[in-house]
């Protein structure tokens, strides 16, 4: 064969050589996509809804940037606001926060994107005129206006000051539990009060020590608070006397075993907590178990409240005492990427717009929540849960589709009978059903998987949602199966894996998007489904199916808050519409065969 | 066709039982007994209330005694004779001397006690609520098939026109639309700034209005599309040529010869249509306060009511796969072309 060049017949001189090569390049029809794209442009319904969905996940993507109000706080009123058509300036929150437990508590996940999103400084003072001082320090300090709201103190004649600023970048501080030198044990009893079978509160003893031996000073504490997930503990230890830069204790341990109930007292080096139930238990209670724990200092990063008290104890007011420092956040964190970016969107959001924002475009909804800013938020949830939930459905489809389609047969009978028979069962009684037995696993399975209940939710819809992709691909893959360039793949000795993940799967590539596409507006009308019946997204968190919810529960005889309804549904009502024309108009580039067809 | 229907009953047997039996277990597998509320029930209370539903029982029996048709309750007679002293089969004495049923299971039709609604089994609550939810789902399937069949021969006689692009965008928006925000721009519409109608509950023609139109609407936009499309095709068709060659009205060519086929693809979607009633009367229900099957499922669902949500699952399974196979056996009684060994 290597005489072939020899032959006559297959020598060709360079000239013609490139002569042949430049006649074929311009041969080189067009690629399917090009194609296809040529096609969808010239779709004008098609291709302003493509226009409409890039600048819908453009606004739902930028959210942070967008100098609109806080989708979360809440101002009490007593109904829903109308529209103002405004663009407001900023003032500063009206209302001061609650006055409850002593303890400050883990302050991450913190934002600083409007007026609404506020620290709280809080002092004693003797009197109004300490009070005023101590806001102008804080204003001071701050740079920013304060509202002061003063309520008589718990005990004694002072006042408690709450001084409330709107939040900035480092008012927020993150909290680092360092190792302290104090360790010891810890040992847990369920213990039961006289008569009743099952434990009903939990007692847990703490010794601790440092490394010389001098016993942790319980009279430091002012209170505390358990978070136990599962067989790892959180005790919090909140500090007796605040200090600038100092969170509360946290002692971390781990038990052997689950404890039975909710702790109801804690004794540290044989004393009893403030706030703890006076439980008494027997002499050798059951469930005792003795565990190594490690007590942990909070070191909050630079903050407002830090800043407040440094400046107090560098120029000491008459009569004013800094407590602590309190923060209410804004929105929901997203992890990973999507968090990081949002970060950046934040800060080019201060470093344009200040702390400037819309007023109530769209009005407010029954607690105060400014409505366009839910929207905004709420397609972020919307889109997630129809992105992630057809990229489900894709995966199992796809594959299963193929193989069935590839495999031919007796398999391919069988895996289709299968498919018809999901079919036929009605999947939403079924889905409801599952959602309400898995919703009763829920705790187990955050603390064990890190499964909530919005990951079993895509799972779920994505996992019901496959059964027309997979009859699609495999039809689709029946009729690729046949052609020449499977063959010779065959021959060449690819194995089945080989053909099917690139040979077969890239050619049902176009109808799998097409699908996709009208997947998605399906499985949010899903969402808003499930949502409506109370089973979908939880509150707070938003989405627009919530949102329409909303807005059915406002209808009432008496005041119709139109905004309620109409906001939310255009949002959701234009969205899937987009969603629908884009994917038709798809199905029409793609496969123009198919036109018109349903 | 004899073939076909035994297929069908097979794969209806395993599709039942599938979802009967994985109901039951992940039901019964929920930590905890649907009666643990707030506050902590007597040792010797709790224990009566699980013998009254036997969820004392080991798991399989419970299955068994679910799934029926056995005499698992009362071991020692299978027949037993009644109070005239006749010798029947089927009944049993319970423990008070009252006449029980001695077989009981969903093998019978039996769906058990309710868990929350004390006094009443599922049976009683299906009986009262299965033809209000009926009702409702026959009328919105008939709004849906008149109003979707005309404004899909509307708009397929003149393709492209101004009447065509405007039914095509409203079917597009009723499919985009969940129903429950529909409803809500209606009843604002209807009920509060024009009173028509009445807001919610049920009896009167007046109270079905509303609800059946809204849960058809989204049935309606479908079967608008698949009208045009069938209609369209079949316009095109030689037959419809030759008969307006024949002289004869077109009103006559396009109902009686045209629509025949037109409409074909509209009635292999009414299976799936019926399923998409079902499951929009759930949410209908819920808004117009229609005491139907859906917002008792909904209520079961959410109040851990586990006997009735399984019945109703179980249900409308069986109706569901009896429809598809009634919609299959029209198609091919429709259509001379298809046959069933296709399957």
């Amino acid at each position: 064969m290597s005489d072939a060049h020899q032959d006559s017949r297959w020598s060709i001189d360079e000239a013609e050589l490139a002569r042949l090569t430049k006649e074929a390049r311009q041969f080189k029809g067009e690629s399917l996509w090009s194609d296809a794209w040529r096609r969808l442009r010239r779709n004008r319904a098609a291709f302003l809804a493509l226009l409409f969905l890039a600048a819908f996940g453009g606004v739902s993507l930028l959210a942070p940037f967008l100098p609109i109000p806080s989708p979360k706080a809440i101002s009490l009123r007593d109904e829903p606001g109308t529209p103002e058509w405004l663009w407001s300036v900023p003032a500063a929150p009206t209302k001061a926060p609650d006055r409850g437990a002593a303890t400050t508590r883990s302050t991450r996940n913190l934002w600083n994107d409007g007026w609404r999103h506020r620290s709280t400084v809080i002092l004693a003072a003797d009197d109004e005129g300490a009070a005023e001082e101590a806001r102008a320090r804080v204003e001071e300090t701050s740079g920013r206006g304060a509202i002061l709201e003063t309520y008589p103190a718990d005990e004694g004649d002072g006042l408690e000051v709450y001084a409330s600023v709107p939040m900035l970048e480092g008012d927020a501080p993150e909290v680092d539990y360092r190792a302290t030198d104090f360790g010891g044990t810890a040992t847990c009893w369920d213990v039961s009060t006289a008569g009743a079978d099952e434990p009903v509160g939990a007692v847990h003893s703490l010794r601790l020590q440092s490394a010389d031996g001098t016993d942790f000073d319980a009279a430091q504490v002012s209170g505390w608070s358990v978070e136990a997930r599962g067989r790892s503990v959180r005790l919090f230890l909140g500090r007796a006397e605040a200090r600038p830069g100092l969170g509360d204790w946290v002692v971390a341990y781990r038990l052997d075993a689950e404890p039975g109930s909710l702790p109801t007292a804690v004794l540290l080096d044989g004393t009893l907590l403030p706030g703890s139930a006076a439980v008494a238990w027997e002499g050798t209670p059951r469930g005792a178990q003795t565990v190594d724990a490690k007590l942990l200092e909070g070191v909050e990063a630079m903050d407002l409240g830090r800043q407040v008290a440094a400046s107090l104890a560098a120029s000491p007011i008459e009569g004013v005492t800094y407590l602590e420092t309190r923060h209410e956040d804004g929105y929901w964190e997203f992890k990973g990427l999507v968090g990081a970016m949002d970060r950046a969107l934040r800060r080019a959001r201060i470093a344009t717009f200040g702390l400037w924002q819309t007023g109530n475009w769209m009005g407010t909804d029954g607690q105060g929540r400014d409505l366009l800013a839910r929207i905004v938020w709420g397609s972020r949830t919307s889109i997630i849960v129809g992105i992630i939930a057809s990229l489900c459905s894709l995966l199992i489809g796809v594959l299963y589709g193929a193989f069935s389609g590839y495999m031919g047969g007796r398999i391919d009978n069988l895996m289709m009978r299968i498919v018809d028979v999901l079919y036929s069962i009605p999947f939403i009684f079924v889905v409801i059903f599952l959602i309400t037995v898995v919703n009763e696993y829920r705790t187990e399975l955050e603390d064990q998987f890190g499964i909530d209940r919005e990951k079993i939710f895509f799972l779920v819809i994505g996992a019901i949602y496959w059964l027309t992709m997979a009859r699609v691909v495999r039809g689709q893959v029946l009729s690729l199966k046949n052609t020449e360039f499977i063959e010779a793949a065959r021959v060449i000795g690819a194995s089945t894996t080989r053909i099917l993940l690139s040979h077969v799967v890239p050619n049902v590539l176009s109808i799998v998007i097409v699908y996709l596409t009208l997947t998605i507006p399906a499985v949010m009308l899903f969402e808003a489904f499930l949502s409506f019946l109370g089973l979908g997204i939880e509150p707070p968190k938003v989405s627009w199916g919530l949102l329409a919810v909303d807005g059915t529960q406002a209808i009432n005889p008496i005041k119709i808050y139109w905004w309620l309804v109409v906001f939310p549904a255009g949002a959701m009502g234009s969205t899937l519409l987009a969603l629908n024309i884009l994917g038709d108009g798809l199905r029409d580039a793609l496969d123009p065969k198919l036109r018109g067809k349903n | 066709m004899l073939r076909f229907l035994a297929r069908r009953f097979l794969w209806f047997v395993i599709t039942v039982s599938t979802v009967m039996t994985v109901s039951f277990f992940l039901m019964h597998s929920v930590k905890g007994g649907p009666f643990d509320g707030e506050r902590k029930l007597d040792p010797v209370i709790e224990a009566n209330i699980k013998a009254r539903y036997h969820l004392d029982w080991p798991l399989w029996r419970q299955y068994l005694q679910y799934v029926g048709p056995f005499n698992l309750d009362d071991q020692r007679a299978l027949a037993a004779f009644d109070e005239e002293g006749g010798f029947a089969l089927w009944r049993s004495e319970g423990a008070d001397g009252e006449p029980t049923r001695a077989f009981g299971g969903v093998l019978t039709g039996d769906f058990g006690p309710s868990f929350r609604y004390k006094d009443f089994t599922v049976n009683d609550i299906l009986e009262e609520s299965l033809p209000i939810s009926a009702l409702l789902g026959v009328l919105s399937m008939m709004f849906a098939i008149a109003l979707g069949v005309s404004a899909g021969i509307a708009s397929a006689l003149r393709p492209g026109s101004g009447i065509d692009l405007t039914l095509r965008i409203a079917a597009t928006g009723g499919i985009a639309l969940p129903n429950f925000v529909i409803a809500s721009f209606l009843v604002i519409l209807l009920v509060f700034l024009i009173p028509l109608l009445p807001v919610a509950g049920w009896g009167t023609i007046q109270h079905m209005l509303l609800p059946g139109f809204c849960l058809g609407l989204v049935f309606a936009a479908y079967i608008a599309r698949l009208t045009r499309t069938g209609m369209l095709e079949t316009l095109s068709a030689d037959y419809i040529r030759t008969a307006h060659a024949k002289g004869l009205a077109p009103r006559t060519v396009v109902m009686r010869h045209a629509l025949k086929g037109g409409l074909l693809p509209v009635v292999s979607y009414l299976g799936p249509a019926t399923a998409g009633i079902l499951t929009g009367s759930l949410v209908i229900e819920k808004i117009f306060f229609i005491p139907g099957t859906g917002s008792h499922f909904i209520n079961a669902a959410t109040n851990r009511d586990y006997t009735l949500a399984m019945g109703v699952t179980i249900l409308f399974t069986v109706l569901v796969y009896t429809l598809n196979t009634v919609v299959d056996m029209a198609y091919t009684l429709l259509d001379p072309r298809i046959t069933l060994e296709d399957e």
